[in-house]
């Protein structure tokens, strides 16, 4: 964990509302996949909070890009950041995907929707280079916004990839887990690893056919964040204790994630609070 | 660990027979069990800092969403999740022993019984400097907010928390009062050695979208710099009322801030939810500090102390 001034390499906006911003630092990062910053323009005094950033790409071990939707005050900050300007930033933060036990006779279905996507281009690579059997399935509202999510980088990877959009505009029309399951039903997903990360609701779908077909999940999850490394305790996630005391009933989302086992989450109890 | 630090003379303050360092103090909340900052910024160059509020058994907290954004700020409803002292004598204080930082334990229970427990088995812990009994959570329905609303409560588990202390006892008191000077002289009447404030205001965040609150206790604490104002008239008005010292808290995020309260009535500050969008925040403020004292010629900052008040 660095807390570390960097530079804005470039900030380009790849669709309507969506950007890729490349920070250089001072030294090297070396995140592992699946890992997070957290930042904010230098100067900026509102919004107060820095935002939480999944590392897309390694584009060297000093120069990281993140890709990201503008939705709110933090993001709308960070979208006029132009190159040559500071963005205070602490990384790399969270736990990363954990895929050191699957082995090139492993099989990986990885499930990315919206601006989840950015949390898992990496895991991708990183599986493909594995010898990982991997398939991906990749959901997004319309054309604009799969584009805006990284579609034709996952694509250059040319791994199994199906894509469904909201409205039709491509590839299959509705919800990314409708193939999911049509895939799970098949049996294509026996001894296969589930990675997630994309809306609440698209996750705990996920994870509910993942038990339903018996097959490993993992989820990296969202909550708005103060801090980032642990000490606001306000980013919590629900998780299923053992029973007995209270305590331990929620989990930080910065330190203890931000990626879980889908199986410990209460999807019930939504972290995000929408 | 174990640095030599080269701290600034003038900056030195004394609470309660406790020497500080400097004026700068991690705000309870805000600053965890200290030691997830030691990657950060070297302890050894704090004041101080004040432990999350520690409750006899450990607690879960609220459900989320507990933190929402708001403008100057952030609202928090977190619910004092923490480990529980035992926990936190076991196995946080042997770590933050390496550290010469001043380590401030508070502590919260959600009756009378409950904070004395939680003091009893705090004071079988070596490395605590002082308690700070937290009578102003906003964020649970027992204790805390319950108590210090209340002058006669807050005087009453006060003298109780002073009697079963082995430590010098800070009290921290709640804005949401009609009047903070009249809690602060019945805490301060009841054994008080120190008093700080503010505490978090209480307010509310509503999604038009879902028309419900956004924080899933529905009320939370307002925090940071839009509470400044707010916390240095409070540090103002108590500073006048008790002859105890005060340390001021709300909003803190820069050396300026810091000195604004000590000039209003504190001896020494803590910082809170700036540390959360700046982690090295406090270090930076100890270094503005001493640039204060070279560009006005300040020898002592303990010596500015309620130097705005009319009388000084």
């Amino acid at each position: 964990m660095i807390e570390t001034v960097a530079r804005v390499e470039s900030n380009i906006e790849v669709a309507p509302g969506f950007r890729l911003l490349t920070l250089s630092f001072d030294r090297a990062i070396n995140p592992e996949v699946g890992q997070f910053a957290m930042m904010k323009p230098s100067g900026c005094l509102e919004p107060l909070l820095r935002r939480a950033l999944a590392v897309y790409r390694v584009e060297r071990p000093d120069k990281l890009s993140f890709l990201y939707q503008v939705l709110g005050r933090g993001t709308q900050a960070l979208s006029l950041a132009v190159a040559g300007s500071m963005v205070d930033t602490l990384v790399p933060l969270g736990n990363g995907w954990p895929t050191q036990s699957l082995t090139s006779s492993g099989r990986a279905i990885v499930v990315a929707g919206g601006i989840g996507s950015a949390s898992v281009l990496m895991l991708c690579e990183r599986l493909k280079r594995q010898g990982v059997d991997t398939r991906v399935f990749f959901g997004a509202a319309n054309s604009d916004v799969a584009l805006g999510c990284g579609l034709e980088d996952f694509k250059e990877l040319a791994l199994p990839l199906t894509v469904t959009t909201d409205d039709g505009s491509l590839g299959e029309r509705g919800f990314v887990t409708a193939p999911l399951e049509r895939h799970l039903q098949a049996g294509d997903g026996a001894g296969a690893t589930i990675y997630t990360c994309g809306p609440w609701a698209m996750m705990s779908r996920v994870a509910e056919l993942a038990a339903r077909f018996d097959v490993r999940c993992y989820a990296s999850l969202e909550a708005p964040m103060g801090c980032g490394f642990g000490v606001c305790v306000g980013c919590v996630v629900a998780v299923k204790t053992d029973g007995g005391s209270d305590y331990g009933s929620y989990k930080r989302v910065c330190t203890d994630g931000s990626i879980f086992p889908a199986e410990q989450v209460r999807w019930e109890v939504n972290a995000m609070g929408h | 660990m174990g640095n030599i630090v080269n701290h600034d003379p003038r900056l030195a303050v004394e609470i309660a027979g406790i020497r500080f360092n400097n004026p700068v103090i991690g705000a309870s909340g805000t600053f965890g069990y200290g030691l997830e900052f030691a990657e950060l910024i070297d302890l050894n160059r704090l004041g101080g800092f004040s432990t999350k509020g520690l409750s006899a058994r450990p607690l879960a907290g609220n459900p989320p969403p507990r933190i929402v954004e708001t403008h100057g700020g952030m609202l928090n409803a977190i619910g004092l999740q923490n480990v529980g002292a035992r926990a936190f004598i076991e196995e946080k204080l042997p770590l933050l022993r390496r550290f010469d930082t001043r380590v401030i334990a508070n502590v919260f229970g959600y009756s009378d019984d409950e904070y004395l427990e939680a003091i009893t088995i705090l004071n079988d812990g070596e490395g605590i400097d002082a308690y700070e009994l937290n009578i102003s959570c906003p964020n649970v329905k027992e204790g805390g907010i319950v108590i210090g609303n209340s002058p006669t409560a807050a005087a009453r588990l006060t003298e109780k928390a002073k009697r079963a202390s082995t430590r010098p006892l800070i009290v921290k008191l709640s804005p949401n009062v009609t009047d903070i000077a009249e809690l602060g002289r019945a805490v301060a009447g009841a054994g008080a050695d120190c008093l700080s404030l503010i505490n978090t205001v209480v307010g509310m965040s509503i999604d038009v979208e879902t028309k419900r609150p956004r924080l899933s206790y529905g009320t939370g604490g307002l925090s940071g710099p839009a509470i400044k104002p707010i916390a240095v008239r409070m540090v103002y008005e108590v500073a006048a009322a008790v002859a105890v010292p005060l340390i001021g808290i709300g909003g803190i995020a820069s050396a300026t801030d810091a000195m604004e309260f000590i000039l209003a009535g504190a001896t020494a500050v803590q910082v809170g939810t700036a540390n959360y969008y700046d982690p090295t925040v406090t270090i930076k403020i100890v270094e503005g500090l001493s640039a204060y004292c070279d560009t006005l010629a300040v020898e002592r900052i303990a010596s500015l102390v309620r130097a705005a008040s009319p009388g000084n």
